[in-house]
């Protein structure tokens, strides 16, 4: 290689780890978080549409 | 006298329908900003050569950065950070005036999403200063009152996970969240006041070049997306986690 040129991407291959790990954790983070949000969401949706027949079934008791 | 009704956010109103589009359009422009960054951005100067070279037609007199390409999303998730920053601070006046705990909750939502993307400007941060420098970290000015500022919303959530009375928590809590915001204009300003080599005023040294500042603002409003849609979302899981518990409360009655 033309060594001016080797001099002018010398930075390009000892960065590389730095750049692909500054995305990669900012993505993979991003992501986890979403997923976390996500499933939370419908874990309590599910939770509260068995607690809500739950509470009608105890006033339906009640008021029978 | 007529009092003045409050209006209290509430889930399942129109902008939880935004979330997820905001979402998908978040992760769009981001990607597309990623791309912008390393195909349309063009590098930016290192050390000069001794010997200029011309590259594709192009006279070349300094090595060509890469390892600044971190740039393009380190700043846009340290606006994001500021701008939930904010939000979190102006639900804690909304408490402290109201005493209405939906308030403490947005601020709560607010603030988690500030610690997020504080750790995300954090990573990137020190994960370019790391190749640039050499070191991981350096008491440099705004890198010192960001860290404070990260400590703060750390201690927000260890004082919250600490008091038991809501009244009280939401109380404490909106203070924190009052003095986490006022490290935002020290944060934003410190590199005005005290110059820096780390963390240059881009606007005092003549600007982006257009292709950078697309490129930055492409990925800010996909990265405003992404923080709009998650905090719809987390809302959302908030107030039904609040709901389930009165309904749990309501069942043991």
């Amino acid at each position: 290689m033309n060594p001016i040129l080797a001099d002018i991407y010398a930075t390009v291959i000892p960065s590389a780890p730095f750049i692909i790990a500054a995305y990669a954790i900012l993505w993979l983070a991003l992501l986890v978080y979403v997923i976390k949000v996500v499933s939370g969401l419908k874990k309590t949706e599910a939770q509260m549409a068995v607690l809500e027949e739950a509470v009608r079934a105890k006033e339906g008791g009640v008021s029978r | 006298m007529v009092e003045k009704k409050v209006r209290i956010p509430e889930a399942g109103q129109w902008p939880d329908k935004l979330a997820l589009p905001a979402l998908a359009a978040g992760a769009v422009l981001t990607t597309v900003g990623f791309l912008m960054a390393f195909l349309f951005a063009a590098p930016v100067n290192g050390a000069a050569l001794d010997t200029p070279e011309l590259v594709n037609g192009v006279m070349v007199t300094h090595q060509q950065l890469i390892s600044q390409k971190i740039f393009y999303f380190h700043m846009p998730v340290a606006i994001v950070s500021f701008v939930m920053l904010i939000f979190s601070a102006y639900y804690g006046i909304r408490f402290l005036t109201t005493r209405e705990q939906r308030f403490d909750t947005c601020s709560r939502v607010a603030m988690e999403l500030t610690l997020l993307f504080v750790i995300f400007t954090m990573v990137t941060g020190d994960l370019w200063t790391r190749f640039e420098w050499g070191v991981w970290w350096t008491w440099e000015p705004r890198l010192t009152t960001y860290l404070i500022l990260m400590l703060i919303v750390i201690a927000y959530f260890v004082m919250r996970n600490s008091i038991d009375d809501p009244e009280r928590r939401a109380t404490y809590a909106s203070v924190i969240s009052l003095i986490a915001f006022v490290d935002v204009p020290i944060c934003f300003m410190i590199t005005r006041l005290i110059p820096s080599s780390v963390h240059p005023v881009i606007a005092r040294e003549g600007g982006m070049t257009p292709d950078m500042a697309a490129t930055v603002l492409v990925v800010m409003i996909g990265m405003m997306l992404v923080a709009f849609g998650l905090y719809r979302l987390r809302f959302r899981e908030a107030r039904l986690a609040e709901r389930l518990q009165a309904l749990k409360d309501q069942l043991e009655d």
